[in-house]
Protein backbone atom coordinates (compact mmCIF):
# COMPACT_ATOMS: atom_id res chain seq x y z
CA UNK A 1 0.00 0.00 0.00
CA UNK A 2 1.57 3.60 -0.71
CA UNK A 3 0.38 6.62 0.39
CA UNK A 4 1.86 10.61 -0.45
CA UNK A 5 2.06 12.89 2.04
CA UNK A 6 1.66 16.68 1.07
CA UNK A 7 3.09 18.72 3.76
CA UNK A 8 1.82 22.38 3.83
CA UNK A 9 4.28 24.09 5.95
CA UNK A 10 2.19 26.28 9.18
CA UNK A 11 4.16 29.37 9.60
CA UNK A 12 1.05 31.31 11.65
CA UNK A 13 -2.54 31.25 12.92
CA UNK A 14 -4.89 34.09 13.04
CA UNK A 15 -8.14 34.64 13.96
CA UNK A 16 -9.65 35.70 11.05
CA UNK A 17 -13.59 36.98 9.10
CA UNK A 18 -12.54 33.58 6.73
CA UNK A 19 -11.29 30.41 6.62
CA UNK A 20 -8.28 29.74 4.69
CA UNK A 21 -4.70 28.88 4.01
CA UNK A 22 -2.60 31.25 2.13
CA UNK A 23 0.96 31.56 2.04
CA UNK A 24 1.48 29.40 4.81
CA UNK A 25 -0.82 31.05 7.28
CA UNK A 26 -4.03 29.43 8.62
CA UNK A 27 -6.65 31.94 8.85
CA UNK A 28 -9.37 30.84 11.20
CA UNK A 29 -12.83 32.09 11.55
CA UNK A 30 -14.35 30.48 14.51
CA UNK A 31 -17.58 30.85 13.92
CA UNK A 32 -17.65 28.80 10.89
CA UNK A 33 -15.26 26.38 12.54
CA UNK A 34 -17.92 26.21 15.60
CA UNK A 35 -20.87 26.06 13.14
CA UNK A 36 -19.38 22.63 11.44
CA UNK A 37 -18.00 21.43 14.92
CA UNK A 38 -22.19 21.71 15.87
CA UNK A 39 -23.62 19.51 12.96
CA UNK A 40 -23.41 16.59 14.81
CA UNK A 41 -26.33 15.13 17.33
CA UNK A 42 -23.73 14.54 20.51
CA UNK A 43 -22.20 17.88 20.01
CA UNK A 44 -25.18 19.26 20.05
CA UNK A 45 -26.62 17.36 22.78
CA UNK A 46 -23.73 17.68 25.37
CA UNK A 47 -21.48 21.00 24.52
CA UNK A 48 -23.02 23.98 25.83
CA UNK A 49 -20.51 26.13 24.37
CA UNK A 50 -16.79 25.82 22.77
CA UNK A 51 -14.65 29.35 22.83
CA UNK A 52 -11.59 29.29 20.48
CA UNK A 53 -8.70 30.55 21.23
CA UNK A 54 -4.78 30.52 19.86
CA UNK A 55 -1.27 29.35 21.75
CA UNK A 56 1.67 29.93 20.15
CA UNK A 57 5.31 28.64 20.97
CA UNK A 58 7.15 31.05 23.00
CA UNK A 59 4.16 33.22 24.37
CA UNK A 60 3.80 32.69 28.12
CA UNK A 61 0.72 30.78 28.19
CA UNK A 62 -0.76 27.12 30.01
CA UNK A 63 -3.41 25.25 28.54
CA UNK A 64 -5.32 23.09 30.86
CA UNK A 65 -6.95 20.39 31.45
CA UNK A 66 -5.94 18.96 27.64
CA UNK A 67 -8.24 16.38 26.75
CA UNK A 68 -6.73 15.84 23.09
CA UNK A 69 -4.94 16.61 20.44
CA UNK A 70 -5.72 16.36 16.68
CA UNK A 71 -3.49 17.29 13.83
CA UNK A 72 -5.45 18.57 10.50
CA UNK A 73 -5.13 16.32 7.30
CA UNK A 74 -7.46 15.56 4.54
CA UNK A 75 -7.43 13.26 1.77
CA UNK A 76 -6.69 14.55 -1.67
CA UNK A 77 -6.72 10.96 -3.81
CA UNK A 78 -7.51 7.82 -3.27
CA UNK A 79 -10.40 5.57 -1.24
CA UNK A 80 -11.88 6.95 1.70
CA UNK A 81 -11.26 9.97 4.23
CA UNK A 82 -9.63 10.95 7.37
CA UNK A 83 -10.59 9.48 10.42
CA UNK A 84 -12.57 6.62 8.41
CA UNK A 85 -15.50 5.13 10.69
CA UNK A 86 -15.95 8.08 12.74
CA UNK A 87 -15.84 10.91 10.19
CA UNK A 88 -15.68 9.74 7.01
CA UNK A 89 -16.65 6.66 5.69
CA UNK A 90 -15.47 3.50 6.69
CA UNK A 91 -13.61 2.47 3.73
CA UNK A 92 -9.89 1.71 4.03
CA UNK A 93 -7.74 4.25 3.82
CA UNK A 94 -3.94 4.48 3.45
CA UNK A 95 -3.06 5.36 -0.25
CA UNK A 96 -3.52 7.75 -2.45
CA UNK A 97 -2.78 11.25 -1.58
CA UNK A 98 -3.07 13.15 1.99
CA UNK A 99 -2.53 16.66 2.38
CA UNK A 100 -0.84 17.76 5.89
CA UNK A 101 -1.33 21.16 7.49
CA UNK A 102 2.25 20.57 9.42
CA UNK A 103 3.38 22.85 12.62
CA UNK A 104 -0.19 23.10 13.63
CA UNK A 105 -2.61 21.63 15.91
CA UNK A 106 -6.21 21.59 16.96
CA UNK A 107 -6.27 20.94 21.24
CA UNK A 108 -9.38 20.10 23.16
CA UNK A 109 -9.84 21.43 26.94
CA UNK A 110 -12.09 20.47 29.19
CA UNK A 111 -12.92 18.95 32.30
CA UNK A 112 -14.16 15.32 32.07
CA UNK A 113 -12.52 13.45 35.01
CA UNK A 114 -10.65 16.39 36.37
CA UNK A 115 -7.39 14.27 36.97
CA UNK A 116 -6.72 12.76 34.11
CA UNK A 117 -5.97 15.65 31.89
CA UNK A 118 -2.59 17.13 31.25
CA UNK A 119 -1.17 20.76 31.21
CA UNK A 120 0.53 22.23 27.94
CA UNK A 121 3.15 25.28 28.66
CA UNK A 122 3.89 27.07 25.59
CA UNK A 123 7.52 28.39 27.24
CA UNK A 124 9.43 27.56 30.18
CA UNK A 125 10.89 24.56 31.59
CA UNK A 126 7.58 22.69 30.74
CA UNK A 127 7.68 23.32 27.13
CA UNK A 128 10.75 21.43 26.99
CA UNK A 129 8.85 18.42 27.88
CA UNK A 130 5.74 18.29 25.53
CA UNK A 131 5.76 18.00 21.96
CA UNK A 132 2.57 20.97 21.54
CA UNK A 133 4.44 23.67 22.93
CA UNK A 134 5.92 23.76 19.24
CA UNK A 135 3.08 23.66 17.00
CA UNK A 136 0.53 26.34 16.45
CA UNK A 137 -2.39 25.52 18.34
CA UNK A 138 -6.03 26.07 17.86
CA UNK A 139 -7.74 25.63 21.29
CA UNK A 140 -11.14 24.52 21.74
CA UNK A 141 -12.46 25.10 25.29
CA UNK A 142 -15.41 23.06 25.95
CA UNK A 143 -17.66 23.64 28.56
CA UNK A 144 -20.72 20.98 29.01
CA UNK A 145 -24.60 21.16 29.22
CA UNK A 146 -24.92 20.90 32.84
CA UNK A 147 -25.82 16.53 34.33
CA UNK A 148 -24.03 15.75 31.16
CA UNK A 149 -22.17 12.24 32.14
CA UNK A 150 -18.86 11.80 31.59
CA UNK A 151 -18.90 9.37 29.12
CA UNK A 152 -21.56 11.66 27.30
CA UNK A 153 -19.13 14.13 27.18
CA UNK A 154 -15.76 12.28 26.37
CA UNK A 155 -17.65 11.24 23.33
CA UNK A 156 -18.74 15.18 22.63
CA UNK A 157 -15.87 16.45 23.19
CA UNK A 158 -13.84 14.09 20.91
CA UNK A 159 -16.08 14.71 17.98
CA UNK A 160 -15.60 18.50 18.67
CA UNK A 161 -12.04 17.96 18.06
CA UNK A 162 -11.74 15.74 15.17
CA UNK A 163 -14.61 17.81 13.49
CA UNK A 164 -12.22 21.06 13.95
CA UNK A 165 -9.30 19.31 12.73
CA UNK A 166 -11.38 18.17 9.67
CA UNK A 167 -12.68 21.45 9.49
CA UNK A 168 -8.91 23.05 8.93
CA UNK A 169 -7.44 20.16 7.01
CA UNK A 170 -9.86 20.30 4.38
CA UNK A 171 -8.32 23.99 3.89
CA UNK A 172 -5.19 22.24 2.19
CA UNK A 173 -7.01 20.44 -0.24
CA UNK A 174 -6.07 22.60 -3.09
CA UNK A 175 -3.02 24.42 -1.40
CA UNK A 176 0.07 22.87 -3.11
CA UNK A 177 2.14 21.40 -0.49
CA UNK A 178 5.76 22.61 0.58
CA UNK A 179 6.91 18.99 0.92
CA UNK A 180 6.25 15.11 -0.66
CA UNK A 181 7.25 12.32 0.65
CA UNK A 182 5.84 8.98 -0.20
CA UNK A 183 5.58 5.81 1.90
CA UNK A 184 4.99 2.30 0.34
CA UNK A 185 4.96 -1.32 1.94
CA UNK A 186 4.62 -4.39 0.18
CA UNK A 187 2.91 -7.75 0.41
CA UNK A 188 4.77 -10.49 1.59
CA UNK A 189 5.64 -12.16 -1.51
CA UNK A 190 6.49 -8.99 -3.42
CA UNK A 191 8.23 -7.92 -0.40
CA UNK A 192 10.49 -11.04 -0.04
CA UNK A 193 11.60 -10.47 -3.93
CA UNK A 194 12.29 -6.55 -3.79
CA UNK A 195 14.11 -6.40 -0.47
CA UNK A 196 15.29 -10.21 -0.47
CA UNK A 197 17.90 -10.55 2.35
CA UNK A 198 16.48 -7.69 4.40
CA UNK A 199 15.58 -8.71 7.92
CA UNK A 200 11.14 -8.76 8.11
CA UNK A 201 10.42 -6.12 10.97
CA UNK A 202 6.76 -5.64 12.13
CA UNK A 203 5.52 -2.59 14.82
CA UNK A 204 3.32 -4.56 17.77
CA UNK A 205 0.98 -1.15 18.56
CA UNK A 206 -0.49 -1.84 21.86
CA UNK A 207 -3.48 0.56 22.05
CA UNK A 208 -5.23 1.50 25.76
CA UNK A 209 -8.00 -0.39 25.95
CA UNK A 210 -8.91 -0.60 29.21
CA UNK A 211 -12.58 0.21 29.69
CA UNK A 212 -14.89 3.44 29.84
CA UNK A 213 -13.04 6.66 29.52
CA UNK A 214 -10.01 4.52 28.90
CA UNK A 215 -10.47 3.26 25.04
CA UNK A 216 -9.03 4.21 21.79
CA UNK A 217 -10.69 3.28 18.49
CA UNK A 218 -10.08 1.45 15.02
CA UNK A 219 -11.79 2.48 12.07
CA UNK A 220 -14.89 3.76 14.85
CA UNK A 221 -14.53 0.50 16.58
CA UNK A 222 -13.76 0.14 20.19
CA UNK A 223 -10.28 -1.36 20.16
CA UNK A 224 -10.86 -3.84 23.14
CA UNK A 225 -13.35 -5.47 21.59
CA UNK A 226 -10.90 -6.65 19.09
CA UNK A 227 -8.40 -9.48 18.49
CA UNK A 228 -4.99 -8.92 17.25
CA UNK A 229 -4.49 -7.95 13.84
CA UNK A 230 -2.72 -6.76 10.93
CA UNK A 231 -2.95 -2.38 9.93
CA UNK A 232 -1.06 -1.11 6.72
CA UNK A 233 1.30 1.36 8.60
CA UNK A 234 0.16 3.88 6.45
CA UNK A 235 -3.56 3.54 7.42
CA UNK A 236 -2.22 4.99 10.92
CA UNK A 237 -1.08 8.42 9.20
CA UNK A 238 -5.10 8.75 7.70
CA UNK A 239 -6.65 8.78 10.98
CA UNK A 240 -7.87 4.90 11.18
CA UNK A 241 -6.47 5.17 15.15
CA UNK A 242 -8.29 7.33 17.66
CA UNK A 243 -7.30 8.38 21.18
CA UNK A 244 -10.41 8.34 23.09
CA UNK A 245 -9.36 8.07 26.69
CA UNK A 246 -8.80 10.44 29.46
CA UNK A 247 -5.34 8.59 31.07
CA UNK A 248 -2.20 9.86 32.21
CA UNK A 249 -1.22 13.03 30.42
CA UNK A 250 2.67 12.20 30.05
CA UNK A 251 1.83 8.98 28.31
CA UNK A 252 -1.68 9.03 26.56
CA UNK A 253 -0.98 8.67 23.20
CA UNK A 254 -2.75 11.65 21.71
CA UNK A 255 -4.57 11.54 18.28
CA UNK A 256 -1.85 13.77 16.84
CA UNK A 257 0.66 11.15 18.22
CA UNK A 258 -1.44 8.25 16.25
CA UNK A 259 -0.98 10.20 12.98
CA UNK A 260 2.61 10.73 13.57
CA UNK A 261 3.68 8.00 15.10
CA UNK A 262 7.71 8.15 15.19
CA UNK A 263 7.99 4.00 15.00
CA UNK A 264 6.50 4.01 11.85
CA UNK A 265 8.01 7.20 10.99
CA UNK A 266 11.61 5.29 11.96
CA UNK A 267 10.86 2.01 10.35
CA UNK A 268 9.80 3.87 6.95
CA UNK A 269 13.16 5.69 7.17
CA UNK A 270 15.08 2.28 7.46
CA UNK A 271 12.40 0.31 5.08
CA UNK A 272 14.40 -1.04 2.15
CA UNK A 273 18.08 0.12 3.49
CA UNK A 274 18.55 -1.74 6.26
CA UNK A 275 14.76 -3.49 7.24
CA UNK A 276 11.95 -4.54 5.76
CA UNK A 277 9.75 -2.96 7.47
CA UNK A 278 6.65 -5.51 7.01
CA UNK A 279 2.80 -4.03 8.53
CA UNK A 280 1.69 -2.95 12.37
CA UNK A 281 -0.20 -5.58 14.49
CA UNK A 282 -2.28 -3.66 16.90
CA UNK A 283 -3.70 -5.03 20.00
CA UNK A 284 -4.88 -4.38 23.35
CA UNK A 285 -4.70 -3.77 26.82
CA UNK A 286 -7.66 -4.88 28.54
CA UNK A 287 -8.40 -5.56 32.04
CA UNK A 288 -9.61 -9.07 32.20
CA UNK A 289 -6.30 -11.03 32.51
CA UNK A 290 -7.92 -13.98 29.68
CA UNK A 291 -8.01 -11.50 27.44
CA UNK A 292 -4.68 -10.39 28.16
CA UNK A 293 -3.31 -14.27 27.85
CA UNK A 294 -5.71 -13.94 24.03
CA UNK A 295 -4.02 -10.70 22.79
CA UNK A 296 -1.00 -11.11 23.27
CA UNK A 297 -1.06 -15.00 21.79
CA UNK A 298 -2.57 -14.00 18.65
CA UNK A 299 -0.30 -10.66 18.26
CA UNK A 300 2.84 -13.62 18.81
CA UNK A 301 1.02 -15.81 16.44
CA UNK A 302 0.97 -13.18 13.56
CA UNK A 303 4.43 -11.62 13.98
CA UNK A 304 5.17 -16.03 13.39
CA UNK A 305 2.85 -16.22 10.31
CA UNK A 306 4.68 -13.13 8.72
CA UNK A 307 7.89 -14.72 9.07
CA UNK A 308 9.08 -11.62 11.47
CA UNK A 309 12.71 -11.44 13.12
CA UNK A 310 11.78 -8.93 15.02
CA UNK A 311 9.26 -6.61 16.44
CA UNK A 312 9.12 -2.76 17.92
CA UNK A 313 6.98 -3.05 20.67
CA UNK A 314 5.25 0.29 22.13
CA UNK A 315 2.66 0.40 25.19
CA UNK A 316 0.30 3.32 26.30
CA UNK A 317 0.16 3.57 30.36
CA UNK A 318 1.57 2.00 33.33
CA UNK A 319 0.61 -1.14 35.79
CA UNK A 320 -1.79 -3.16 33.88
CA UNK A 321 0.09 -2.22 30.25
CA UNK A 322 2.98 -3.21 31.61
CA UNK A 323 1.75 -6.83 31.82
CA UNK A 324 0.38 -7.03 28.35
CA UNK A 325 3.79 -4.86 26.95
CA UNK A 326 6.02 -8.18 29.47
CA UNK A 327 3.61 -11.28 27.57
CA UNK A 328 4.14 -9.68 24.39
CA UNK A 329 8.04 -9.30 24.83
CA UNK A 330 8.24 -12.72 26.00
CA UNK A 331 5.91 -14.93 23.48
CA UNK A 332 7.99 -13.33 20.63
CA UNK A 333 11.45 -14.08 21.75
CA UNK A 334 10.38 -17.61 23.10
CA UNK A 335 9.62 -18.06 18.94
CA UNK A 336 13.13 -16.72 18.03
CA UNK A 337 11.55 -13.27 16.96
CA UNK A 338 13.72 -10.19 18.70
CA UNK A 339 11.69 -7.86 20.21
CA UNK A 340 12.57 -3.81 21.02
CA UNK A 341 10.30 -2.74 24.10
CA UNK A 342 9.26 1.14 23.81
CA UNK A 343 8.08 1.98 27.58
CA UNK A 344 8.04 4.59 30.14
CA UNK A 345 8.91 4.63 33.86
CA UNK A 346 7.50 5.42 37.18
CA UNK A 347 10.63 4.41 39.45
CA UNK A 348 9.47 6.89 42.13
CA UNK A 349 10.16 10.60 42.38
CA UNK A 350 13.95 9.83 43.30
CA UNK A 351 14.26 6.99 40.73
CA UNK A 352 15.70 4.38 42.64
CA UNK A 353 12.65 1.67 42.65
CA UNK A 354 11.57 -0.44 39.93
CA UNK A 355 10.16 1.09 36.97
CA UNK A 356 7.50 -1.35 35.58
CA UNK A 357 5.32 -3.11 37.02
CA UNK A 358 6.20 -6.51 35.65
CA UNK A 359 9.58 -7.35 34.16
CA UNK A 360 11.00 -11.00 32.79
CA UNK A 361 14.79 -11.67 32.28
CA UNK A 362 13.55 -11.81 28.30
CA UNK A 363 13.06 -8.24 27.99
CA UNK A 364 16.73 -7.15 27.08
CA UNK A 365 16.34 -4.01 24.78
CA UNK A 366 13.69 -1.42 25.95
CA UNK A 367 13.76 2.05 25.36
CA UNK A 368 12.33 4.28 28.07
CA UNK A 369 10.65 7.64 27.68
CA UNK A 370 11.24 9.25 30.91
CA UNK A 371 10.62 8.86 34.94
CA UNK A 372 7.17 10.15 35.11
CA UNK A 373 7.25 10.38 38.69
CA UNK A 374 10.80 13.07 38.21
CA UNK A 375 9.39 16.55 39.96
CA UNK A 376 9.37 19.50 37.99
CA UNK A 377 8.86 23.27 38.76
CA UNK A 378 6.51 25.20 36.45
CA UNK A 379 6.49 28.83 36.57
CA UNK A 380 3.55 30.86 36.20
CA UNK A 381 2.85 31.92 32.80
CA UNK A 382 0.49 34.93 31.80
CA UNK A 383 -2.55 33.54 30.22
CA UNK A 384 -4.10 30.57 31.35
CA UNK A 385 -6.30 29.05 28.77
CA UNK A 386 -8.93 26.93 30.49
CA UNK A 387 -8.70 26.41 34.30
CA UNK A 388 -6.26 25.73 36.83
CA UNK A 389 -8.83 24.29 39.51
CA UNK A 390 -7.75 20.62 38.81
CA UNK A 391 -3.82 21.11 39.14
CA UNK A 392 -4.20 19.80 42.82
CA UNK A 393 -5.45 16.55 41.64
CA UNK A 394 -4.53 16.10 38.23
CA UNK A 395 -2.39 12.95 37.59
CA UNK A 396 1.14 13.80 38.95
CA UNK A 397 -0.56 16.83 41.62
CA UNK A 398 -0.82 16.49 45.27
CA UNK A 399 -2.51 19.08 47.74
CA UNK A 400 -0.10 22.20 47.32
CA UNK A 401 0.60 21.85 43.43
CA UNK A 402 0.02 25.04 42.65
CA UNK A 403 1.57 27.88 44.38
CA UNK A 404 -0.64 30.79 45.35
CA UNK A 405 1.64 32.89 42.56
CA UNK A 406 0.31 30.53 40.06
CA UNK A 407 3.51 28.41 39.55
CA UNK A 408 3.01 24.78 39.77
CA UNK A 409 4.79 21.73 41.52
CA UNK A 410 4.00 18.47 40.73
CA UNK A 411 5.45 15.12 38.80
CA UNK A 412 6.04 14.91 34.99
CA UNK A 413 3.26 12.86 34.52
CA UNK A 414 0.98 16.62 34.76
CA UNK A 415 2.20 17.27 31.27
CA UNK A 416 0.69 16.14 28.14
CA UNK A 417 3.19 13.98 25.93
CA UNK A 418 6.26 14.23 28.14
CA UNK A 419 7.22 10.65 28.40
CA UNK A 420 5.06 8.66 25.77
CA UNK A 421 6.13 5.58 25.09
CA UNK A 422 6.02 5.92 21.49
CA UNK A 423 9.55 8.14 21.97
CA UNK A 424 7.33 10.87 20.35
CA UNK A 425 9.59 13.85 22.67
CA UNK A 426 13.11 15.27 23.68
CA UNK A 427 14.30 13.65 26.84
CA UNK A 428 17.35 11.43 27.28
CA UNK A 429 19.68 10.24 29.65
CA UNK A 430 23.19 9.79 29.78
CA UNK B 1 -22.43 -9.96 31.08
CA UNK B 2 -20.47 -12.23 32.48
CA UNK B 3 -22.73 -15.41 34.45
CA UNK B 4 -21.95 -14.57 38.06
CA UNK B 5 -21.60 -17.86 39.38
CA UNK B 6 -18.11 -17.83 39.61
CA UNK B 7 -17.07 -14.36 40.43
CA UNK B 8 -16.73 -12.22 43.57
CA UNK B 9 -15.56 -8.50 43.31
CA UNK B 10 -13.05 -7.64 46.15
CA UNK B 11 -13.48 -3.79 46.39
CA UNK B 12 -13.80 -0.81 48.65
CA UNK B 13 -15.85 0.95 46.15
CA UNK B 14 -19.48 1.95 46.81
CA UNK B 15 -20.52 2.72 43.40
CA UNK B 16 -19.34 -0.96 42.44
CA UNK B 17 -20.87 -2.35 45.38
CA UNK B 18 -24.06 -0.92 44.62
CA UNK B 19 -24.42 -1.25 41.39
CA UNK B 20 -22.71 -4.71 40.08
CA UNK B 21 -23.69 -6.14 43.65
CA UNK B 22 -27.12 -6.60 41.74
CA UNK B 23 -25.71 -9.51 39.93
CA UNK B 24 -22.63 -10.42 42.00
CA UNK B 25 -20.97 -11.63 44.80
CA UNK B 26 -19.64 -8.49 46.01
CA UNK B 27 -16.81 -8.50 49.23
CA UNK B 28 -17.04 -4.51 50.32
CA UNK B 29 -15.62 -3.30 53.12
CA UNK B 30 -14.35 0.26 54.30
CA UNK B 31 -10.64 -0.48 53.39
CA UNK B 32 -7.82 0.87 51.91
CA UNK B 33 -6.39 0.36 48.22
CA UNK B 34 -3.81 -1.27 49.61
CA UNK B 35 -5.98 -3.37 52.05
CA UNK B 36 -7.63 -4.17 49.20
CA UNK B 37 -4.24 -5.42 47.06
CA UNK B 38 -3.96 -7.33 50.59
CA UNK B 39 -6.71 -8.96 50.98
CA UNK B 40 -7.04 -10.15 47.46
CA UNK B 41 -3.35 -11.47 47.66
CA UNK B 42 -4.71 -14.08 50.33
CA UNK B 43 -7.39 -14.94 48.85
CA UNK B 44 -4.82 -16.03 45.99
CA UNK B 45 -2.76 -17.56 48.41
CA UNK B 46 -6.00 -19.63 49.73
CA UNK B 47 -6.56 -20.69 46.08
CA UNK B 48 -8.61 -18.19 44.29
CA UNK B 49 -8.30 -17.24 40.86
CA UNK B 50 -7.39 -14.02 39.94
CA UNK B 51 -9.15 -12.32 36.60
CA UNK B 52 -8.62 -9.22 36.29
CA UNK B 53 -5.19 -7.18 36.83
CA UNK B 54 -4.81 -5.39 40.06
CA UNK B 55 -3.33 -2.07 38.61
CA UNK B 56 -5.82 -1.91 36.21
CA UNK B 57 -6.57 1.79 35.09
CA UNK B 58 -4.34 4.95 34.41
CA UNK B 59 -5.23 6.16 37.81
CA UNK B 60 -2.03 5.58 39.70
CA UNK B 61 -2.41 3.66 43.17
CA UNK B 62 -1.02 6.65 45.13
CA UNK B 63 -3.67 8.66 43.18
CA UNK B 64 -7.21 7.23 44.07
CA UNK B 65 -9.07 5.59 47.02
CA UNK B 66 -10.93 2.69 44.98
CA UNK B 67 -9.78 -0.70 43.82
CA UNK B 68 -11.91 -3.70 42.39
CA UNK B 69 -10.35 -6.86 41.68
CA UNK B 70 -12.20 -9.84 40.42
CA UNK B 71 -11.62 -13.42 41.61
CA UNK B 72 -13.30 -16.71 41.71
CA UNK B 73 -15.66 -17.23 43.97
CA UNK B 74 -14.40 -20.75 45.54
CA UNK B 75 -10.98 -21.73 45.77
CA UNK B 76 -9.54 -23.96 43.14
CA UNK B 77 -6.02 -24.47 41.91
CA UNK B 78 -3.39 -22.75 43.29
CA UNK B 79 -2.83 -19.54 41.08
CA UNK B 80 0.65 -18.97 40.40
CA UNK B 81 0.41 -16.41 38.10
CA UNK B 82 -2.11 -14.28 40.08
CA UNK B 83 0.62 -14.43 42.78
CA UNK B 84 3.12 -13.32 41.18
CA UNK B 85 0.73 -10.08 39.87
CA UNK B 86 -0.52 -9.91 43.15
CA UNK B 87 2.83 -9.27 44.82
CA UNK B 88 4.22 -7.02 42.11
CA UNK B 89 1.26 -4.93 42.57
CA UNK B 90 2.09 -4.57 46.39
CA UNK B 91 5.90 -3.59 45.28
CA UNK B 92 4.42 -1.04 42.93
CA UNK B 93 1.95 0.38 45.69
CA UNK B 94 4.61 0.97 47.53
CA UNK B 95 7.19 2.39 46.37
CA UNK B 96 4.73 5.35 45.31
CA UNK B 97 4.66 8.59 47.49
CA UNK B 98 2.17 9.01 49.50
CA UNK B 99 1.11 12.24 48.03
CA UNK B 100 -1.44 14.22 50.43
CA UNK B 101 -4.65 14.75 48.29
CA UNK B 102 -7.83 17.15 49.44
CA UNK B 103 -10.65 15.08 47.60
CA UNK B 104 -13.75 17.01 47.08
CA UNK B 105 -17.07 14.61 47.18
CA UNK B 106 -17.24 15.10 42.69
CA UNK B 107 -13.60 14.07 42.61
CA UNK B 108 -14.32 11.26 44.66
CA UNK B 109 -17.06 10.47 42.12
CA UNK B 110 -15.51 10.43 39.25
CA UNK B 111 -12.54 8.08 40.76
CA UNK B 112 -15.75 5.60 41.98
CA UNK B 113 -16.97 6.03 38.10
CA UNK B 114 -12.86 5.13 36.96
CA UNK B 115 -12.76 2.10 38.74
CA UNK B 116 -16.34 1.02 38.20
CA UNK B 117 -16.27 1.75 34.05
CA UNK B 118 -12.71 -0.91 34.55
CA UNK B 119 -14.12 -3.73 36.28
CA UNK B 120 -17.36 -3.39 33.69
CA UNK B 121 -14.99 -3.62 31.10
CA UNK B 122 -13.91 -6.50 32.40
CA UNK B 123 -17.41 -8.25 33.02
CA UNK B 124 -18.66 -7.12 29.65
CA UNK B 125 -21.23 -5.18 31.97
CA UNK B 126 -22.66 -1.83 29.87
CA UNK B 127 -21.29 0.29 32.17
CA UNK B 128 -23.50 3.11 31.23
CA UNK B 129 -26.84 1.31 31.18
CA UNK B 130 -25.18 0.08 34.89
CA UNK B 131 -25.47 3.55 36.17
CA UNK B 132 -29.30 3.78 35.50
CA UNK B 133 -29.78 1.15 37.55
CA UNK B 134 -27.98 2.05 40.36
CA UNK B 135 -29.29 0.75 43.92
CA UNK B 136 -29.57 3.48 46.65
CA UNK B 137 -28.84 1.38 49.41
Amino acid sequence: MKLELGFIEIKDVQFSNECAVKDGILYVNPDQVKEFVYENDDVRQYLKSINFDIAKPGESVRITPVKDVIEPRVKVEGPGGVFPGVISKVDTVGSGRTHVLRGCAVVTAGKIVGFQEGIIDMTGPGADYTPFSKTLNVVMIVEPVEGTKQHDYERAVRFAGLRAATFLGELGRNVTPDEVKTFETYGIKEGLEKLPGLPRVGYLHMLQTQGLLHDTYVYGVDAKKIVATLLNPTETMDGAILSGNCVSACDKNTTYHHLNNPVVAELFEEHGKSINYVCNIITNENVYLADKQRSSDWAAKLAKLLDLDAVIVSEEGFGNPDADLIMNCVKNEKQGIKTVLITDEYAGQDGKSQSLADVSPLATAVVTGGNANMVINLPPMDKVIGTLDYVDIIAGGHAGSLQPDGSIDAELQIITGATNEMGFNRLSAR
Amino acid sequence: MKPGHNYRIVTNNPLVRDILGQWYEIDYSDITYREVLVKVRDLIYAGHTLFTHPLSGSVKPNETPYKSILVSKVPGTYDMDGTELMSNAIIAFDKFKQLERHYADYHLRDFQLIDYSLLCSALDVDAVAGLSKRNPS
